[in-house]
């Protein structure tokens, strides 16, 4: 129990970094957002490279808002509904940031790796 | 990262945890609607919409489980979350709940008692005193004592103790103004020995150096206890003159209530170390303690003390050369209690631990009965998303919690059966010395958390293993009962069953024999009729009767005296009451002298006076009684016992033979049998050693027991009695008046008081295994209702569907039975060293312990049985 909420890596390493990494940048372009709409949101732009599993979206954000790398207010969404937003902190653009430079150093890590293989 | 950022975050959700399930709910809620709405928009029906948008996001309630552990302190929410859930379960089940703690709170409570009692007897020290695990006891050799000499150099000499202090016991007389004189427990002590022990008095000062010099003026220290039975809590007692043994002594001070030190006493004195007392050689009962120095442990102290004591030994070869005079360091145990004494605080520790493990099986079997029941319950909780961890830890929850109000209450009977226990531990008269604590401390409370932890884990983990083999598919599509119910589930608790019944037979095994035991004690015949006769015992103090002949005088007098009370039938003085114990001396036969003194026998004598044997029912075999014309000066005679002649004159005829005692190394006079008495128990209710019974008058005596045979009830005498003493000498120390029945009352106390508390723990076991055999059989019944149902209808006759029943719970039976009773024939061996005349294997106390447990099995499935039988078909089957 533990080790899922205090070491998401654990379970899916991959999975849960990059979500991370998408939520804070799919908040930094498009502002504050509701889950569905973060939700709705990757899979638009990854439709058929990426299959989000909606159900770890919610513990993800509620440990992204406990670390203060975003925060939420509740207001109406588009149809008029009472709607919990997300958006930003400075916290998050930094992160976002290191994240970013994790995500390029492990792309740079493995196209070298996968280079020197050939 | 900001832990504590996290950590707050948490605490708020914590604190606000409904708000936040709320939130969430409204959250998914949205997310939910949103999906749904998109998807019909797509073109999906609103059934088939609402379908994939709950699918999309997974498992709901696992999700939010998950969600949960990440929002606050998720172990902890969860467990107050299960402990709400479990209070509600128990709640629901008052039945189960209030079996369950009262079953659980029996099994802790009789542990607690135990080991409260064991820890006085076992691990503890003196209560009361400071530091109390590092007070010892030093004596020479392994046995008791050593002389003050042996004192002042050990304490001298010693690095391991901080100090030590030297006590004697020693009786005291009180007299009051009105001259009426009554004898206490007193002990002589060196001046700092509370010091040494860290207590000090109450009320007035401590002894000092200055008291225990020859010629200082006699002062005491009184007992909380005498303080109030003897004073009256008189707050001005301190600097109160009393007179103690025939002097003026000044009262200085009074100890703590429940205070005493190192046995039972009434008062303290200082001990004067006189020429008297200062001699190398003198080990009378002296008992010296130390207290361990820091860094010291009592093998150091040991071998320090050993080379001290070979020092000693070149030093003064005469008094304290010898291996059986090196000196040995004690615990409080090992000074307080001896060989089978352990046995009895172990084997009691091992008996609770069986009823408490008897209590775990039943109540394994109860919650595992009730596993089953909630199959369903529990299958569609997985189904739901409950991982298989969180329903364990759930059930493990219920298990502590029940455990813990088990505790709560068997701590409450603990408290109670402990002080049922020191009242019982006291005994008649004052035949317990021994101060004990038994104080319910942390170690208690320690003990009773970690058995109650261990109990519930113990009896929650057989259902939450079946949990890890449970089909939910199955238990779902069937409906919750059938299959779920059989195979595995009722193989152990079969086995649970069959483990309880073997405990059960072998704690009544051990009852058996130890009650068993008790009674041949009890019924033992001493060879006296011990009815109606009061006794009295009298010390003539050497300052005041030092010759023999004023001694003779004296009881003569008395005897005369107390024989013209009215009700008295007769008088007779003896050295010790039956059962007391005798002399012994080393005889020698005219017939077939020995020369040498290793060959002389060592045997039991016992001084009595004219008519003793007519007085106490023992009528002589042959020959006669000493008379009045036994005097000082007439011929020297002496009367042996029945055994004493099978022994040493096998086939002869005792009386005319003659014999000799030797006072040490000098022999007496020859005696000429005159007599031969019947065995009459002397040294011990099931000891007929021979004896050699003297005559009062040819072998004085200064400590006397006076026994006078009474027509009406002894006890109405008594004020006759002590009105008698004080007219003869108002300053005498006497013990009693005691019936006869009371002073032979501590030959059984103790074993009476193991026989009943093993009785008791049997009984508990006993009651516990047959509820469980009930209990399961029961269960067993009512969830196959269906099929005996089933039974009935295609024939089936009350005999077939009893005998089933019966069977199923014979089997276990059976099984239990025969593992206990070989079993027990092992265990009971322990107990050997605490019995009288009984078997460790006794087959009537094993076959009575078989024959009640059986029974008791019987019966608790017979019930069950009738109304299997009156099962209605029609009703089983529709019912389904």
């Amino acid at each position: 129990m533990a080790k899922t909420s205090n070491d998401p890596a654990a379970k899916a390493e991959v999975l849960q970094g990059t979500l991370v990494l998408l939520v804070l940048r799919t908040l930094e372009a498009l502002g504050p957002l509701h889950g569905y709409g973060i939700a709705r949101r990757i899979e638009q732009i990854s439709k058929d490279l990426l299959h989000l599993n909606q159900g770890t979206l919610y513990p993800a954000l509620l440990r992204m808002e406990q670390e203060r790398w975003i925060t939420s207010e509740w207001g109406a969404s588009e149809n008029n509904r009472r709607a919990k937003f997300y958006s930003i902190t400075c916290g998050g653009r930094k992160q976002l940031e290191i994240e970013t430079q994790d995500w390029e150093r492990m792309r740079a890590t493995i196209d070298r790796f996968l280079g020197s293989l050939a | 990262m900001s832990r504590l950022s996290v950590f707050a975050a948490r605490l708020r959700s914590l604190l606000l945890r409904d708000r936040a399930e709320r939130q969430l709910d409204d959250e998914l809620r949205f997310h939910l609607e949103m999906q749904i709405e998109d998807n019909i928009r797509r073109g999906m029906s609103p059934r088939e919409a609402r379908y994939d948008a709950m699918r999309s996001l997974g498992g709901i309630e696992s999700m939010k489980e998950q969600y949960r552990e990440g929002r606050g302190f998720a172990t902890l929410e969860a467990f107050l979350r299960d402990i709400g859930y479990a209070a509600r379960t128990l709640r629901r089940n008052p039945a189960f709940t209030a079996v369950a703690i009262a079953t659980l709170a029996l099994g802790i409570g009789v542990n607690a008692i135990v080991f409260t009692v064991t820890k006085a007897a076992l691990f503890a020290g003196f209560p009361m005193v400071e530091g109390n695990d590092r007070i010892l006891y030093i004596s020479s050799g392994r046995g008791c004592c050593a002389s003050y000499p042996d004192f002042e150099d050990w304490r001298a000499q010693s690095k391991s103790f901080t100090n030590m202090a030297i006590v004697h016991g020693s009786g005291r007389l009180i007299t009051d103004k009105n001259g009426f004189a009554e004898s206490y427990d007193a002990t002589e002590v060196s001046a700092d020995t509370f010091r040494l022990i860290g207590r000090g008095p109450l009320l007035g000062r401590d002894f000092n150096r200055p008291d225990e010099v020859p010629g200082a003026p006699p002062v005491a220290i009184l007992s909380y206890g005498l303080w109030e039975r003897r004073f009256g809590k008189d707050p001005a007692i301190v600097g109160r003159p009393i007179r103690m043994n025939g002097a003026a002594a000044t009262v200085i001070g009074v100890m703590p209530q429940g205070f005493s030190f190192p046995q039972k006493q009434d008062l303290w004195v200082p001990l004067v170390p006189t020429p008297e007392v200062r001699k190398r050689d003198a080990r009378d009962t002296w008992f010296v303690f130390g207290r361990l120095a820091p860094g010291a442990t009592i093998a150091s102290a040991r071998a320090e003390l050993e080379a001290i004591g070979r020092r000693l030994g070149d030093a003064y070869p005469l008094t304290n050369r010898g291996r059986n005079l090196i000196p040995y360091v004690q615990t409080f145990n090992e000074f307080f209690f001896f060989g089978n004494e352990n046995t009895v605080y172990w084997s009691m520790w091992g008996a609770v631990g069986f009823v408490l493990l008897i209590a775990c099986a039943n109540l394994a079997n109860l919650t595992l009965a009730r596993a089953i029941g909630r199959s369903r319950e529990i299958s569609v909780r997985i189904a739901l998303g409950a991982g298989r961890w969180r329903i364990v830890r759930q059930l493990l929850i219920e298990s502590l919690m029940l455990s813990s109000a088990g505790a709560v209450l068997g701590g409450g009977i603990a408290r109670w059966g402990v002080r049922a226990w020191e009242v019982a531990d006291k005994g008649p008269g004052r035949s317990s010395w021994r101060v004990l604590d038994y104080s319910m401390d942390y170690r208690v409370l320690a003990y009773l958390i970690a058995i109650s932890i261990a109990t519930a884990l113990l009896f929650g983990l057989a259902p939450a293993r079946r949990l890890f083999r449970l089909d939910v598919n199955g238990t779902l599509k069937d409906g919750g009962h059938g299959a779920s119910g059989g195979g595995r589930g009722r193989h152990l608790s079969s086995l649970l069953v069959g483990g309880e019944v073997a405990l059960a037979v072998i704690l009544l095994a051990g009852a058996g024999v130890m009650v068993r035991s008790f009674l041949k004690l009890y019924n033992a015949d001493l060879g006296v009729n011990t009815a109606n006769v009061l006794t009295m015992t009298i010390n003539l103090p050497h300052a005041k009767y030092p010759k023999p002949e004023a001694q003779i005088e004296f009881y003569e007098r008395l005897s005369k005296r107390l024989e013209a009370i009215p009700g008295v039938e007769g008088v007779a003085l003896s050295r010790n009451v039956p059962t007391g114990g005798s002399a012994k001396s080393a005889c020698e036969f005219s017939d077939n002298p020995s020369a040498d003194a290793q060959s002389r026998p060592i045997l039991s004598t016992l001084t009595v006076g004219e008519e003793y044997f007519r007085t106490m029912g023992a009528a002589l075999l042959s020959g006669r009684e000493f008379s009045n014309s036994d005097q000082a000066a007439s011929n020297p005679v002496a009367v042996v016992n029945r055994a004493f002649a099978a022994q040493y004159w096998p086939g002869e005829n005792p009386l005319g033979k003659r014999l000799r005692l030797y006072d040490g190394k000098t022999p007496e006079l020859w005696r000429t049998v005159v007599g031969v008495a019947p065995d009459i128990a002397q040294n011990g209710p099931m000891r007929r050693d021979p004896v050699v019974y003297l005559p009062f008058r040819q072998h004085a005596a200064a400590n006397l027991d006076v026994m006078a045979r009474t027509r009406v009830p002894p006890a109405t005498l008594a004020m006759a009695f002590r009105r008698a003493m004080q007219a003869m000498d108002s300053e005498l120390p006497i013990f009693g008046p005691f019936t006869l029945d009371t002073r032979l009352e501590p030959n059984y106390w103790s074993k009476g008081l193991y026989g009943v508390l093993f009785l008791i723990l049997a009984a508990i076991a006993l009651l516990l295994a047959s509820v469980g055999i009930y209990a399961v059989i029961a269960h067993s019944v009512s969830r196959r209702t269906h099929e005996i149902g089933i039974r009935i209808a295609i024939g089936g006759t009350a005999g077939d569907i009893r005998g089933m029943v019966l069977r199923q719970g014979m089997i276990p039976l059976g099984i239990g039975v025969t593992i206990g009773l070989i079993a027990a024939l092992g265990v009971n061996r322990i107990l050997k060293s605490l019995l009288v005349e009984v078997s460790p294997g006794d087959p009537v106390s094993l076959s009575i312990a078989c024959g009640t447990l059986v029974l008791a099995a019987v019966l608790g499935c017979l019930i069950p049985a009738r109304r299997a039988v009156r099962v209605d078909p029609v009703v089983a089957l529709r019912h389904e």
